[in-house]
């Protein structure tokens, strides 16, 4: 990742992931589904992979084969349809959540496609409940760049816990 | 407990009505806990998840943790996850690899069999030939089944034998395990999430409520995500009750009654069917669709779509809900494949599990957020007390004459007597005698 004493910390480039970043939070919180998939490209592929409790040392706790998110833009749009029916009981109240994206850094990879790794903390409230979810996760992403803008062709969410402590992903993180 | 509780609902379950609080009561929960989960079978895995020698998962029942291992002579174990010397949990390791396991706290060694290898300086603390080793093994669970490859165990060595367990649901699981001469496999590993909801609430869910799907999973038939033209798909299906096991049976949509598996997996899976079971088949209802197993082991075979530019895919999965205490569950969610099929369609299948069940599921959803809502309503000193009808289909069906299956059957789905026999089961093993 970014290598400040390597001289190729790119400021200018560093403010640009993270607006994009805000701003497809504020999509999600906002409940602007239609808007937050024009962020994505037509080839997306958006995962969160299992995590599996394993000894220090055994390698990564993060499956290869099952995961709780695998999707790509079509699946993404299912659900987002589904989302805009109003019996969607699940999310029907709505879920109030907040994005904290922080720690952002990024890299250039060979092919000069944008790699960004973040840190990012979903609050999510229901209905009249005093209690909430959180989930914590650092997210590995690829933007790329379509007509001037940027696009998110890759995500993988790297969730901090092996069972889930919210009742569904019935939102995106 | 109030003295008359258990007397009360049983009362109401034979004029087909349930107390809402059986749902959100610590006391009941207590109760369940000795006389249900003590003593039935329960589902830990597959074989296929502890493929290699020493590879090992953890697996609970209720709060009994278990280090499921597959020793270096390749045979399975259910370990009590506790050290013989101070009960320290051996394994904090949801899965993995070892040649024996090292207790933290004293480190006493147990070889993957459970066998006791080593304590440290044993003959200086204890005498030399004072302790007995061979007495000092991992604890097994009291008793362990291997049925297609499923891992069983039961913590009652009275309990009846497994497959006796089983009885005649075996004859309606032969669906599911059967399609491809290769069996199943567990992919990767069971999704883990926690719901706010009573384990029972999923179970009568899954053992005989095909009514719901068309108001619950009305969003997703508008998505196209369930492929079918009319939400009520199971209307015109079957229900079968067995004491301990219900399973449901679509026949009216012509997408339910493959499932959409390949015209080459149900010829395979006729083959390996027997004439009775062939003869369900040409009785015109679906492959079995969703089921439970009593108490807490639910299945569910069904289409999803999952691409614009490709049919919809089966998936098949099992699910137990594990409970953590009255009205909070731990679901784990299994998905499984034919370990032999082309890898296009365990894709396929895979992709179409991920959108419709599971954590993400989006059926799933819709479903943990009535069981919530229900469980919310249970805990009211007045709610708790109403009686929930429990009547549909007493007064107008009758079982069917013509099935090829153990029954009782029932011509339709919509209708609750797989629920009302979960119902008597739970009822009865209550009020069972204890011994202890």
């Amino acid at each position: 990742m970014i290598d400040p004493a390597a001289g190729d910390l790119d400021d200018a480039l560093l403010r640009r992931v993270a607006a994009f970043l805000y701003h497809e939070a504020e999509l999600l919180d906002d409940r602007r589904f239609d808007d937050w998939l024009l962020l994505m490209s037509d080839d997306v592929r958006y995962r969160m992979p299992l995590r599996v409790t394993r000894d220090d040392g055994s390698g990564s706790e993060f499956s290869d084969t099952m995961a709780h998110f695998d999707e790509d833009r079509h699946t993404l749009e299912m659900r987002i349809a589904r989302l805009r029916t109003p019996m969607a009981w699940a999310e029907n109240p709505p879920s109030r959540t907040r994005h904290f994206v922080t720690n952002i850094r990024v890299a250039l990879d060979d092919e000069r496609r944008i790699k960004v790794r973040s840190n990012v903390l979903l609050y999510r409230n229901r209905a009249d409940s005093a209690d909430h979810d959180l989930l914590s996760a650092e997210r590995h992403d690829v933007l790329c760049e379509l007509g001037g803008k940027l696009q998110l062709a890759e995500r993988v969410i790297l969730i901090d816990q092996s069972t889930l402590a919210t009742l569904n992903l019935a939102v995106f993180i | 407990m109030p003295h008359n509780y258990l007397k009360d609902i049983r009362s109401a379950l034979e004029e087909q009505r349930l107390p809402l609080s059986v749902f959100n009561d610590p006391t009941l929960f207590d109760l369940e806990e000795k006389q249900i989960f003590k003593r039935c079978w329960h589902f830990l895995g597959h074989e296929s998840e502890i493929a290699n020698p020493g590879d090992y998962v953890l697996r609970y029942i209720v709060n009994d943790s278990f280090i499921v291992t597959r020793d270096n002579g390749g045979k399975v174990n259910v370990l009590l996850n506790a050290c013989r010397h101070r009960g320290r949990q051996l394994s904090r390791a949801e899965a993995g690899n070892a040649p024996s396991f090292t207790c933290p706290y004293h480190g006493w060694v147990y070889r993957n069999d459970g066998t006791l290898h080593d304590i440290p300086l044993q003959n200086a603390t204890y005498g030399a030939g004072q302790v007995a080793k061979d007495a000092l093994g991992l604890v097994p669970a009291p008793q362990v089944a291997l049925w297609r490859g499923w891992i069983f165990a039961c913590l009652d060595e009275k309990a009846p034998a497994f497959e006796k367990y089983l009885g005649d649901a075996a004859w309606y699981l032969d669906f599911y395990t059967n399609k491809t001469p290769g069996g199943l496999e567990v992919r990767g590993a069971p999704q883990r999430w926690v719901i706010n909801a009573d384990w029972k609430l999923a179970a009568d869910n899954f053992v005989g409520d095909g009514y719901h799907t068309a108001i619950t999973h009305a969003s997703t038939v508008k998505a196209g995500i369930l492929p079918v033209q009319d939400g009520n798909f199971l209307f015109e299906g079957v229900q079968v009750a067995l004491d301990h096991f219900g399973v449901g049976f679509a026949r009216s949509d012509p997408m339910f009654n493959s499932l959409a598996y390949p015209p080459a997996m149900m010829r395979s899976l006729r083959e390996r069917l027997n004439p009775k079971q062939i003869a369900l088949l040409d009785n015109g209802v679906s492959l079995p669709t969703h089921a439970n197993l009593f108490p807490n082991l639910s299945f569910l075979n069904a289409p999803g779509a999952y691409a614009p530019d490709k049919p919809p895919a089966p998936y098949l999965t099992f699910r137990t809900w594990r409970p953590l205490s009255a009205g909070k569950t731990e679901v784990w969610s299994w998905f499984l494949i034919e370990r032999d099929a082309p890898e296009e369609f365990k894709s396929a299948s895979y992709q179409a599990y991920i959108l419709s069940f599971g954590s993400s599921g989006t059926l799933e959803q819709d479903d943990a957020e009535n069981w919530t809502t229900i469980t919310s309503a249970a805990k009211g000193q007045f709610g708790g007390a109403l009686e929930l009808d429990y009547s549909m289909g007493m007064n107008h069906l009758d079982a069917m004459t013509d099935w090829p299956g153990p029954g009782p059957a029932y011509p339709l789905d919509f209708t609750e007597f797989a629920q009302r026999a979960f119902w008597q089961k739970w009822i009865s093993m209550l009020e069972a005698d204890s011994d202890d």
